[in-house]
């Protein structure tokens, strides 16, 4: 594979369908065998951004290069090089687990001999040849999702695309299959994947955070939880509304959120004690723990990152009374 | 080419797995062949015997029309579930994924075809290999035709439920407009005139000219109108192909 160039490039690329802007000048660079995750709540513009990258879409604007080729005038060389698992299942039901990647050999432009051989190694490697003669759709989940990733993994692909590509598995399944992830990412290949996942997204080099349209923070897992800094107090009390006011109006930067409330502070531990004291709702529980990807998402936008809405809005008044 | 024989695998090998498919696409085209035809025989001019032997060729278009569209609508229920999707990232050409679709559509429909062919004798229908061959030939054309006015149909659809509205909004009436059931030089004249815009219509009397020996069109009319109709649809679901997700 030649390392000199980025495995994925983009520059201000927009998308827009009729109404909606779903890409509003996305620049990205993804190194050549690096792990990458773009994170972000649904309605985002992970699945655009992921459709015009696998050249199922054409941007608006802009342009974006995958292992070096223009997604728009050298589809047939990014397709040569790229495997994709999508969210969706992308088998035939009624095929068996060798006839599913035999005919994938096919369309990849393997000979019938080249793509049997290929079949066997792919199902040796993933663990797939006891159940090479079943059906698709006779297989578990977990199952199924190590085909489609043996299915993406036919043409030996310099760069595998992931798009939720364990949404609904079980926590095993989820592990297996990033197992076999990581083995792909150790022969020096790239990945770039979305996820809901919160502790799947850390295992990546880096992770970009996208909201409406734009890459919203990129770094490091450990970078993107420095931004945000000290820790995060998260509390639940018997109104969590009243309390939210209480804390804006004495000086923080509560966020509601389906955890309770978020609170980012520089120095948690000594700021919670005389929060408990002073609080005028009764506080059922309160932790101090690191930020997570989804306090830096909260804290950024707003917003959660299970399903993209916006916090309930903040009380305008004051309620009265104390604890 | 690789790209165009890896869609008529796929295709193919769905087929062998779907036998009901095969044996309930053989049910419409019998019931025409033996019930309409026996009863609208017993009060026809052309006489019982004469007039099944002369909506024969109709009912294989009747047979090659729904089971070639049938065959294209897999295309809905393929973007529909996402299997689609797995196909348009391959690097196989849209030309060739709309040909092969096309191609495969039309051997789905000749399967069940052929199989009508064997009531040829009991019919009392016998013909020389010269003019076997000639009915086998219109019959391709035929299923290439009707392949790719599915394919063309059903790639820019998302949802199979439009199958019904296809099936009787546009498949029936085509059917029926075609003389598939009469002849049309004996019909009125706006009919007439409706049959020269139906595809179907030439492809039925391309079959009859090779089995009956008449046509309402000229031979050289329905080569060419029918090669017209192949083109002109399989470009445009090299379009849609080439579209994507954008379709």
């Amino acid at each position: 594979m030649n390392m000199q160039y980025a495995a994925i490039e983009t520059r201000d690329l927009s998308k827009r369908y009729e109404k909606v802007e779903a890409l509003r000048g996305i620049d990205l660079t993804v190194n050549a065998g690096e792990m990458f995750a773009l994170l972000g709540p649904n309605g985002a513009g992970k699945t655009t951004l992921f459709s015009i990258l696998a050249t199922l879409r054409k941007p608006s604007g802009g342009e974006a290069r995958v292992m070096g080729f223009d997604v728009m005038r050298e589809r047939a060389a990014v397709r040569q090089r790229m495997g994709i698992v999508f969210q969706e299942p992308a088998l035939e039901q009624k095929l068996s687990v060798r006839d599913n990647l035999l005919l994938m050999g096919l369309f990849y432009g393997l000979s019938m001999k080249a793509a049997r051989v290929r079949t066997g190694e792919i199902m040796e490697t993933l663990g797939l040849t006891d159940i090479a003669a079943r059906q698709a759709q006779k297989l578990s989940g977990g199952q199924k999702r190590r085909l489609e990733l043996a299915r993406s993994m036919v043409p030996n692909p310099d760069i595998l695309f992931l798009d939720e590509a364990t949404l609904g598995l079980d926590v095993d399944a989820r592990r297996s299959f990033w197992a076999q992830v990581r083995q792909f990412v150790r022969s020096g290949r790239t990945v770039f994947f979305t996820t809901h996942y919160m502790e799947e997204a850390e295992v990546a080099d880096r992770i970009a955070l996208i909201n409406e349209g734009r890459i919203i923070a990129l770094g490091t897992p450990r970078e993107l939880k420095d931004r945000i800094g000290g820790g995060v107090i998260l509390l639940a009390t018997e109104d969590d509304v009243r309390a939210c006011a209480w804390l804006m109006q004495h000086g923080h930067k509560p966020e509601a959120s389906e955890r309770g409330i978020v609170l980012v502070s520089t120095e948690p531990a000594a700021v919670l004690p005389a929060l408990l004291t002073t609080l005028p709702v009764k506080t059922l529980r309160a932790e101090v723990h690191e930020p997570s990807l989804e306090d830096v998402f909260l804290t950024l936008t707003g917003k959660g990152l299970d399903n993209g809405e916006a916090v309930p809005p903040k009380p305008a008044l004051i309620m009265g009374g104390a604890r | 080419m690789k790209g165009l024989f890896a869609v008529i695998m796929l295709d193919l090998k769905r087929l062998q797995t779907d036998r009901v498919r095969l044996i309930s696409s053989l049910i419409q085209p019998l019931l025409y062949l033996f019930v309409l035809g026996s009863g609208l025989g017993a009060s026809s001019v052309l006489g019982k015997g004469r007039y099944i032997q002369y909506i024969f060729p109709g009912v294989l278009g009747l047979s090659l029309l729904f089971s070639a569209v049938f065959a294209a609508m897999l295309i809905v229920f393929d973007r529909q579930i996402g299997f689609l999707k797995a196909v348009l990232v391959a690097p196989v050409p849209r030309t060739a994924i709309a040909i092969g679709k096309v191609l495969s559509g039309a051997i789905q429909a000749l399967v069940p075809a052929v199989v009508l062919l064997i009531f040829l004798p009991l019919l009392g229908m016998h013909m020389g290999w010269l003019r076997f061959l000639g009915l086998l030939g219109a019959m391709v054309i035929a299923a290439i035709t009707f392949s790719a006015l599915g394919v063309a149909t059903a790639a820019r659809f998302k949802s199979t439920t439009v199958f019904p509205i296809i099936s009787n909004a546009v498949l029936l009436p085509m059917f029926f407009l075609s003389g598939a059931l009469y002849p049309l030089a004996d019909a009125p004249h706006w009919l007439k005139i409706l049959a020269h815009f139906d595809p179907v219509a030439y492809a039925v009397d391309l079959m009859r000219g090779a089995v009956l020996d008449t046509t309402f069109f000229p031979v050289w009319l329905s080569l060419a109108v029918l090669t017209g109709f192949i083109t002109t649809l399989t470009w445009l679901a090299t379009r849609v192909f080439a579209s994507g997700e954008d379709a």
